[in-house]
This record gives C-alpha cells, structure tokens and sequence, in this order.
C-alpha cells in the first residue's frame, strides 16, 4: 500500500508518500502566508522527485484541523480533490492527534495550538494516544488548571510561540508513526471531507449569543 | 478545427460554481451553489462561512456540472478558474481544487480575472465584436471597460468610492428590505414618482463615478423625514434613486461610445440584470447605431460559464500557469 500524507493545518507543510512502513519521499516545510501559493507545486515537484504520478496513490490520509482556517481549507481542498478524481480511500485524523504522537518520554502528552486571544487548541493524551482531555478549543488558564492535576510527567507539543509554564518540545511529525497508526482508520467519502475547525466563526458565536 | 472544452471554477464570493464551456461561446452545463441564504442572516456576506462553504461543496459542484454536461474529465482541454479579485479565503478554495485537477489529470491551468470572466458573459449570448465597451457594474465594481481586441482591457474610469450595487442594498437597508435589496429597489423604482430630489454625482467630464455622497444623500433624506413625522415613500425613494443612478450612469456611458468610437457594448455584472439601466442603454445604443448584447439574468450574477468563456481565449492565447499561481483579492484586469 502506497500513502499519500498531507498536513497543511499550521503555518508548515508536512506531506510525504509513504509505503511498506517507510519514507519514499516528504517534505517538511514552513511557508505562512506563501503555503497557498506553494503547498501545489510542493506536492507535484515530491511525486515527480519519486517518479509516481497520484494515481499511484492507494490512499490519502489528511490532517483536517484544528488549527489555522485558511492553512486547513488549503489541504482538505487538494486532498478532497484528489480522492474524489482518483477515486482513492481518504481519512482524516485531527492534527492534534497526530502531534500527541510526539514526546514519546512523558507520560502525558499535551499538543498545543495557538487559537490567539488567550485561547488555544488543546488536548492532553496518554502514551497510547488515548484522550485524557478531549482535544478542544478553550482558554489558556483552563488547560493550564486541568495540566495541574498531572504532576511532572508531561510535555506541551507546539509549533507555535506561546508562552506557557512546563517543558515544551516544537512539533516535528513523525509520519511514518503517524501513518502506521491511523492507516486503517475508517474511510470518508471525499464530498463529506471537511476541516475540524473546532471553533464556530465570530459572525455565528455573536448571532448565538 | 478541433473542438476545445474549458472546465471553469468560480469561488471568489458566496458562490461555488463549475462549468463546462466548448469553444468559448457554448455553454454545456453549469452549476451554482448559492449560499444567499445563509448570508441573508448576517446582512451580508460573512467571508469566513463563505469560505467554510465552499470547502463543503467544491467536489460535489464539479462532479454535477460533469454529470449534467455527460463529460469525464479526460475530455476536458483546460482547467480554468477565478484567480481574483474577491474574497481570498474564498477565491483558494476553486483555486486549490483547480490546480488539483490539473495535477491529477495533467491538464493546463488557466487563471482567469472575475471582471474579465463578467465581461465574457456575454461571449455565451453572441460572441464579442471591437472595439468594444463594458460597462461592469456590480456590488464590487463600477468601470468602464475599453476592448480593442479579445483580452485587451483599458479601464476609461470607474468609482472613486462605493460601487454601484453596494450602493444600491444601503438604500434597501434605509427603507427596511434585507440584503441583498438591490433587485427590490430596482422592482420598486418601476412603481413611485421622481419626487425627491437628490444630487446628480460626479456629473463631470470624467469616466469615474462616484456613490458615496448619493448613499449620504439618501440616508440624510430619510433620515430628515423621520424626524419631521413624514413617513418615506418607498416607492417614490427607489424611483428618485434609481432616476439619479441611470442618468449618470448612462451619460458617462454614452460620451465612451462618442469618444471611443466603440462599435460593441455589453453589459456585466450584478447590477446588469436592473431593468432600467437596460432599457435606457439599449436606447443609447440604438441612437448611436452600434451593436449591444447584455448578459442572460443568470450570467449577471456570479458563475463558472463566464469564466470557462473568458478562459477560452486565455488558454488560445497561450496564458498558463504553474501551480504557483496565487489567489489575489486585488488585481487589475489586464
């Protein structure tokens, strides 16, 4: 089985193909604003480096949110697009689950992703990836009580600048974990594919007020 | 001479749209997801649920338009799609799956201006002589187009503040008719009296218009009203209104066709479907003896058939892309 990788969900582009348990090729990239410009051209320049065209793919797993809007939409487009035109299997994985896979040493693992105005994207999850707090949007302090209870044993998994109290490590994806782990996870139909965005839009939360 | 057949893609506002075009001229099929509905809520378009909605319907909009058109895409000479002006969160949705389909189905990408897309419209009614006027009028732009050829684009003026249509749904909202109200004003103004008097704008030498003081004026007169226990005459307000608007409009419109010795003028846009800006134009263009088409009601409005049209001569023209090619909220037509 052949995989096609793609995490556009942060300010970074994380894409790979992925076969029999190894890197074929990736790419682990930061572009901010450009990521719509480049994301495209960085996935076909990737197949054409390994000579495979997409309908080598046998099937796509995407990471669909949280985290930046815009940096979602751009990877659940191209990703959406692909399966449905190749008629390939996709799943999606929350991007907070895939950063939980990082910081192996610690008991608790806590992926952390800056929601701005002292909010954030947020779940804590034990060595085996299971939900200790489910992955949320909520305030800073909140997580920060609730991390309290956890004595030592934890670690923040973060690719942004946020000021928080403990040891944080920067998020580095391991794909191949990430891959092996959620490979068989249940397939969507690419019309449904849609981002996790965790949050309702500012215009909703004042019309539900 | 082989036929060609252009996938459009139009995400730049609140419409997903795609479309199959052959040859520039015939429309095939088209289909538009219009999310009028849940921006009515908000009275007006909220960009971020606009862009959360075009996520949403993207492939379900190409696979209908392929159905409803009997084509696969292996049947498809080239991908085109709005690359701006618009909302960016917006334009990057039609834009990303775009370039998807050219790298899947290793087809050409072909990025294709809004206002040159409206412009082509009226390619689907008859196809465009020159030299040529447009007249793009709509809740974004108010400009006078100058087309001495296909995709040769010299803007004579346009509004120095607020457009047209914009314009147009702030006197809705002054009179109570939720957005979008610039299709009721337009119904309303056929049933009043000219009976308030509001400034002629920018009634100058220039091609550029001007809205903002008129919006002012309308608003003050209301306003002014209210205060002295007068109750608005809807009707009458839309008919001054919309008298003001035609007049400028349709003078500045007329010294182009004078002085540009234009021998085609279309109409596009939004604001192209107000029944008495076609009736006082098709006038004008009648008295100076020049040809004229204005787009089909549909193709005012936002679609991908416009944009397949436009892309026709980008792709004859050998205009196209890398997958770089970035969505911009600004851009001038070029």
């Amino acid at each position: 089985m052949r995989y096609f990788y793609l995490d556009t969900t942060s300010s970074y582009l994380y894409t790979a193909i992925v076969e029999n348990n190894k890197i074929v090729d990736e790419v682990k990239k930061k572009f901010g604003r450009d990521l719509s410009a480049e994301c495209l051209s960085e996935i076909e320049d990737m197949f054409n480096r390994c000579n495979l065209k997409p309908n080598d793919i046998d099937k796509i797993i995407l990471v669909n949110g949280p985290g930046s809007f815009t940096g979602c939409r751009i990877g659940i487009t191209i990703a959406k697009t692909m399966a449905w035109g190749l008629k390939i299997p996709i799943t999606t994985i929350s991007s907070l689950e895939a950063m939980a896979l990082n910081g192996d040493d610690y008991s608790y693992h806590i992926p952390l992703i800056d929601a701005r105005r002292d909010y954030v994207f947020a779940g804590i999850y034990d060595q085996d990836n299971n939900e200790v707090l489910k992955g949320q949007y909520l305030k800073r302090e909140t997580l920060e009580i609730a991390v309290s209870n956890l004595g030592d044993e934890y670690v923040y998994i973060t690719n942004d600048d946020i000021k928080i109290d403990g040891k944080v490590i920067g998020y580095d994806p391991d794909i191949i974990d990430i891959v092996e782990k959620y490979k068989d996870k249940e397939t969507i139909n690419p019309h449904a594919i849609d981002a996790n965005y965790l949050k309702l839009t500012e215009a909703e939360e004042k019309l539900n007020a | 001479m082989k036929d060609v057949y252009i996938l459009g893609i139009e995400s730049s506002c609140d419409e997903t749209s795609c479309s199959i075009v052959k040859n520039g001229v015939e429309e095939l099929a088209t289909v538009i997801s219009s999310q009028i509905d849940i921006h009515k809520n908000y009275g007006g378009v909220v960009p971020e649920i606009a862009s959360r909605e075009h996520v949403k319907n993207i492939t379900i909009v190409i696979e209908e338009c392929l159905e409803q058109a009997n084509m696969t895409m292996d049947q498809i000479d080239a991908i085109a799609v709005t690359y701006g002006p618009g909302l960016i969160g917006s334009l990057l949705i039609g834009l990303e799956a775009a370039k998807t389909l050219s790298f899947i189905y290793d087809k050409p990408l072909v990025p294709v201006h809004h206002i040159a897309g409206h412009i082509y419209a009226n390619n689907l009614i008859k196809p465009l002589t020159f030299p040529l006027l447009a007249l793009v009028i709509s809740g974004g732009h108010t400009e006078l187009v100058y087309m001495k050829d296909h995709l040769y684009f010299e803007k004579l003026g346009g509004t120095l503040d607020d457009a047209v249509g914009e314009c147009y749904d702030k006197v809705a909202r002054v009179v109570g008719i939720p957005y979008p109200g610039g299709p009721s004003i337009d119904k309303l103004a056929a049933l009043g009296k000219h009976e308030y008097k509001l400034p002629i704008p920018l009634n100058d030498d220039s091609y550029n218009f001007s809205f903002s003081g008129l919006k002012s004026a309308v608003i003050n007169l209301a306003h002014n009203e209210e205060q002295r226990g007068n109750k608005i005459n809807k009707e009458n307000l839309a008919t001054s209104f919309q008298d003001v608007v035609v007049e400028i409009i349709s003078k500045k419109t007329e010294k182009a066709i004078v002085e540009k010795d234009i021998k085609n003028f279309v109409m596009a846009g939004g604001v192209a479907a107000n029944r008495a800006l076609r009736a006082k134009l098709e006038e004008v263009c009648k008295q100076h003896n020049i040809d004229y088409t204005f787009p089909a009601i549909r193709y005012c409005t936002d679609n991908a058939a416009m944009i397949a049209a436009a892309g026709y001569y980008y792709y004859k023209q050998g205009r196209i892309s890398d997958k770089k090619v970035n969505a911009k909220s600004n851009d001038k037509l070029n």
